[in-house]
């Protein structure tokens, strides 16, 4: 699971990347389909501000 | 479930989007336009750079409400300081001309598509994409409200998140290695040694990439950078603190405006087109490779997809085949010259902090108006061989 930080700015980066497009980018909220995450982390590396935070 | 009908369905008004639907809807289709944000334009994610010619050649006048500045010089900084001064006159510079008020030119351009006839819906998110006979349906949701639009095309104009066209099959992702992560603030209080200079900052200030001041008045500026996410471990964000807190022009000033988003810096993608679907933009890698700069190809190609989507309207015909007229017209007019600023991308960024400083020394003495490509090339053996061996291997 991934946890969004309140400083994400929603700027879709992360969904951009995310090689199972996986990530949708709302005006002010992400919604992940985790089940199908293959946990690459490619969206947590490319963040310009590290707003993703892995949680086991 | 509320079913909308239309011949084009254009999902996101940025530059790419409003191009493209204001073509369309010239060209005699019925066009509908969506974005997410409550605000075209708002939050902007750029430096606001764009081309004066580039902006003629598609005929769109220049207006006063949505120029901040016009800017015909740049500096180029080298890591120890050393920097290198251009201007118009001597060198042909992709991105410069105007700066723009980004919120206010993205709304200009909607409304420019709106005058052609288009449709548009703020804070209307795709969701989804499927195949319908011979059209497309996407489920949208704004509001709270969910429902359903049909169109015979549709072209995902949504930017670098470029999920539309991988919905129906195009490989849109940009991998790591080809997306700038980058950050920005808008700030007053900037010491611009020339304020009608772009200032470029190359080497380790931003890994994989390039800081940027880029003056919107006499001490206002964006000042950012991208850095590639493959090349450091420290954010976007991280990376410009630090710099804005180094760079002398920037240690007084204050930061009014955070911006941040993908820049994909990879070249232009290989598919642009399926049945009843096409891609512009950012989502198509519509962005010059060098410099960052997708503006005006996101304008330009938005031209090409909209009237090809128009002609395709008044033919009946949706197909992959039809439409890849228009993969044609990019690949002439966009993806030739990407490969050239692909090559000379690779080569900057092949070079060490004391390469690019030796580049910079070398050019202090050189008078660069008449400077022609075997002098600069001979130039850069004199500076380095090592900096030769890399640049044989692009050219
Ligand atoms: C920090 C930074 C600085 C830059 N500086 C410059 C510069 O100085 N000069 C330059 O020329 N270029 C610059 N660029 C690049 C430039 O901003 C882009 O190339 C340009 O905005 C691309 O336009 P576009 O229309 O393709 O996409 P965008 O402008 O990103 O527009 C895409 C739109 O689609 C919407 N959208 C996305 N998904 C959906 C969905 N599912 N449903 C509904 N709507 C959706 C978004 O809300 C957005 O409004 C910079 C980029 C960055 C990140
Ligand atoms: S890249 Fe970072 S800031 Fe941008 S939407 Fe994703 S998590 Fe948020
Ligand atoms: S970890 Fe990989 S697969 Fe999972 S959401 Fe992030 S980018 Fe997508």
């Amino acid at each position: 699971m991934k946890k969004i930080s309140e400083w994400c700015m929603y700027c879709g980066e992360c969904a951009g990347v995310c090689p199972r497009s996986l990530i949708e980018v709302h005006e002010t909220d992400l919604i992940f389909n985790e089940e199908n995450c293959k946990d690459c982390k490619l969206c947590i590396q490319v963040c310009p501000v590290h707003a993703l935070i892995k949680e086991e | 479930m509320k079913l909308i009908e239309t011949d084009v369905l254009v999902i996101g008004a940025g530059p790419a989007g409003s191009s493209a639907a204001k073509h369309a809807a010239r060209g005699g289709a019925d066009v509908l336009m969506i974005d997410r944000k409550s605000e075209i334009g708002s939050p902007k994610r750029c430096a606001e750079g764009v081309s004066k010619e580039g902006l003629k050649k598609l005929g769109i006048e220049p207006s006063p409400r949505w120029i901040a500045k016009e800017l015909s010089n740049v500096r180029l900084v080298a890591p120890d300081g050393t920097d290198v001064k251009l201007n118009e006159e001597t060198v042909k510079l992709p991105e410069a001309g105007y700066i723009l008020e980004r919120k206010v030119f993205d709304k200009h351009m909607a409304m420019d598509a709106a005058r052609e006839g288009a449709k548009i819906m703020v804070k209307t998110l795709a969701k989804d994409l499927k195949r319908e006979d011979d059209s497309l349906v996407v489920t949208a949701e704004r509001m709270g409200e969910t429902f359903q639009i049909k169109a015979k095309i549709v072209i995902g104009a949504d930017g670098p998140e470029s999920r539309i066209g991988r919905f129906a099959g195009l490989k849109t992702a940009a991998k790591p290695k080809n997306m700038e992560s980058a950050a920005q603030f808008e700030m007053g209080g900037v010491e611009l040694e020339d304020p009608n200079s772009l200032e470029f900052y190359f080497g380790s200030v931003a890994p994989g990439g390039y800081a940027w001041i880029f003056p919107k008045g006499e001490d206002i500026a964006n000042v950012g950078l991208g850095v590639l996410a493959t090349e450091t471990d420290k954010s976007a964000y991280q990376h410009l603190m630090e710099f804005v807190e180094n760079c002398p022009a920037t240690r007084n000033a204050q930061a009014v405006e955070l911006n941040v988003g993908g820049d994909p810096v990879g070249g232009m993608n290989k598919k642009l087109v399926t049945d009843n679907l096409l891609v512009v933009g950012d989502a198509a890698g519509h962005v010059n490779p060098l410099t960052g700069g997708g503006i005006n190809t996101a304008l330009e190609a938005g031209l090409y997809a909209g009237e090809v989507a128009a002609a395709a309207v008044k033919e009946g015909d949706f197909s992959k085949k039809r439409l890849e007229e228009y993969q044609k017209l990019c690949e002439e007019n966009i993806g030739k010259s990407f490969d050239k600023y692909l090559k000379a991308k690779e080569y900057l960024l092949s070079l060490s902090d004391e390469e690019l400083d030796e580049v910079a020394k070398a050019f202090q003495n050189v008078k660069l108006d008449n400077i022609n490509t075997k002098e600069l090339i001979k130039l850069l053996v004199k500076v380095s061989p090592k900096a030769l061996v890399k640049l044989g291997k692009i050219f």
